[in-house]
């Protein structure tokens, strides 16, 4: 009968921190016998009114974490919506550029489709099971530090913060966005010349003026979404600048495919891929991509400063109503 | 959700918080665990002794109770005892109670509006 009593009293005890053991373990003792006592007194057997006497006091892990003073969840409410929102951000954001630069660099290494696709899903599975671990890690210690979540932000909401629904409006969020692919296609550029192959993917023989002259367009369109972040207004001239630009960057390239001087001739060769002929298809698909890229580009950026330009109302899905607030 | 746990979702809510101020009001008369779970439930408050036991803990170290060990009995018994800050505490919690308990009176009772609107 008292083992049962000794095993409580241990299991509450094994989960409480060390220095207040032995006054938690003399103070809960004392309890029980009061309630076993009280229980036989009313009539109660010895056998069951411990019994009872521990089946009211219940779960000893939830009685310990009580003592203790632990919160029963891993991520508090201080802490929910950061944690949250950075989840969200890595796995929708960071996780595919991941996923699409392992993808390349396996493209690259002359793997068959079976094994693109084999590094795409193992590559989203470890990454994304990284990226969750680690964050509610960092997260769940934090919230157990007692690190209050407001002194993460840099200061309390208000009003200022609320999103902008008017139709083209920037934020210096969206212009970094926009300086990251170009500078990202720049990067790229170079580092194929020395790393990821054994020989250099694209043909070296440009660097004497073409793949240099792509280099200082690309500047230029990382440049554009500053310029325009800087003016403040979506016109003609923005919607021209950025046609312009597309056209300066897609035609070289198309170009230079469609004579067969955009791929490495040494790195074509080193690529086996049986039956089909791999300058034939890269070519399509570089060609392919360029002109989409370029067309949805120059499109995309035509409508939005269109509707900026007009103060075009954004619709709000749902309450068949309509944002409208004109541009200043 | 059947309406017997909604009910008891609300009661749960509105009684939280009550067991503070009874604790401190109760131990204005030194007291242990199983004596103030007794007096408690005696008193009609819905209590249990895993919420109880570490409450006292709670309050002790928030300086709201002293405690100490009363080794006189064969049986050795942490007495806690409410002090002058918990006392403060207490009467400004039961202070907001009976501000809480007229509003709402108020409110339920319909003449009250009426004669009121009527003026």
């Amino acid at each position: 009968m008292n083992s049962l009593i000794d095993r409580y009293v241990f299991t509450v005890l094994r989960r409480v921190p060390e220095q207040q053991r032995s006054d938690i373990e003399q103070e809960l003792r004392t309890s029980i016998d009061d309630a076993v006592d009280a229980r036989v007194g009313s009539g109660e057997a010895p056998d069951t009114a411990v019994e009872q006497a521990l089946l009211e006091l219940g779960d000893p892990d939830r009685l310990a974490d009580g003592y203790a003073g632990r919160p029963r969840y891993l991520i508090g409410p201080e802490f929910y919506q950061i944690w949250r929102r950075m989840l969200v951000m890595l796995l929708s954001t960071v996780l595919p550029v991941v996923v699409t630069v392992a993808a390349v660099i396996r493209v690259l290494d002359q793997a068959t489709i079976g094994e693109v696709i084999g590094t795409v899903v193992g590559t989203a599975l470890t990454v994304g099971a990284h990226m969750v671990f680690w964050v509610t890690l960092i997260f769940a210690l934090l919230d157990r530090a007692g690190v209050a979540g407001p002194q993460l932000r840099r200061k309390p909401w208000s009003p200022d913060d609320l999103p902008h629904y008017e139709a083209g409006f920037l934020t210096p969020a969206n212009t970094a966005a926009a300086v990251v692919w170009p500078v990202l296609l720049i990067a790229g550029l170079v580092l194929q010349q020395f790393g990821f192959t054994e020989a250099p993917v694209l043909d070296p023989a440009n660097w004497s003026f073409w793949w240099p002259y792509l280099i200082g367009v690309l500047i230029l369109e990382a440049l554009y979404p500053v310029w325009l972040l800087r003016r403040g207004a979506w016109t003609h001239t923005a919607t021209a600048v950025n046609a312009a630009l597309a056209v300066l960057f897609a035609a070289p390239v198309i170009w230079l495919a469609a004579t067969g001087r955009f791929f490495n001739p040494e790195w074509i060769a080193s690529l086996n891929w049986g039956a089909t002929d791999p300058l034939d298809w890269l070519t399509g698909v570089v060609i392919v991509i360029t002109v989409l890229a370029a067309i949805w580009d120059v499109v995309e950026v035509g409508v939005r400063a269109e509707r900026a330009r007009r103060g075009l109302a954004t619709p709000v899905p749902g309450t068949g109503r309509e944002f409208t607030s004109p541009l200043s | 959700m059947t309406m017997d746990a909604t009910l008891s979702g609300h009661l749960q809510e509105l009684r939280r918080g009550t067991v503070v101020v009874a604790s401190l009001t109760v131990l204005r008369e030194p007291g242990y665990g199983y004596s103030l779970l007794e007096t408690l439930s005696a008193a009609g408050f819905e209590v249990e002794a895993n919420t109880l036991y570490p409450l006292l803990r709670r309050l002790e170290a928030q300086g709201l109770l002293t405690s100490s060990w009363n080794t006189d009995e064969a049986r050795p018994r942490k007495f806690y005892r409410t002090t002058e800050q918990g006392d403060a505490i207490a009467a400004a919690l039961r202070g907001e109670w009976a501000r809480l308990d007229k509003a709402v009176g108020d409110l339920d009772t319909p003449t009250g509006t009426t004669a009121g609107s009527e003026q």
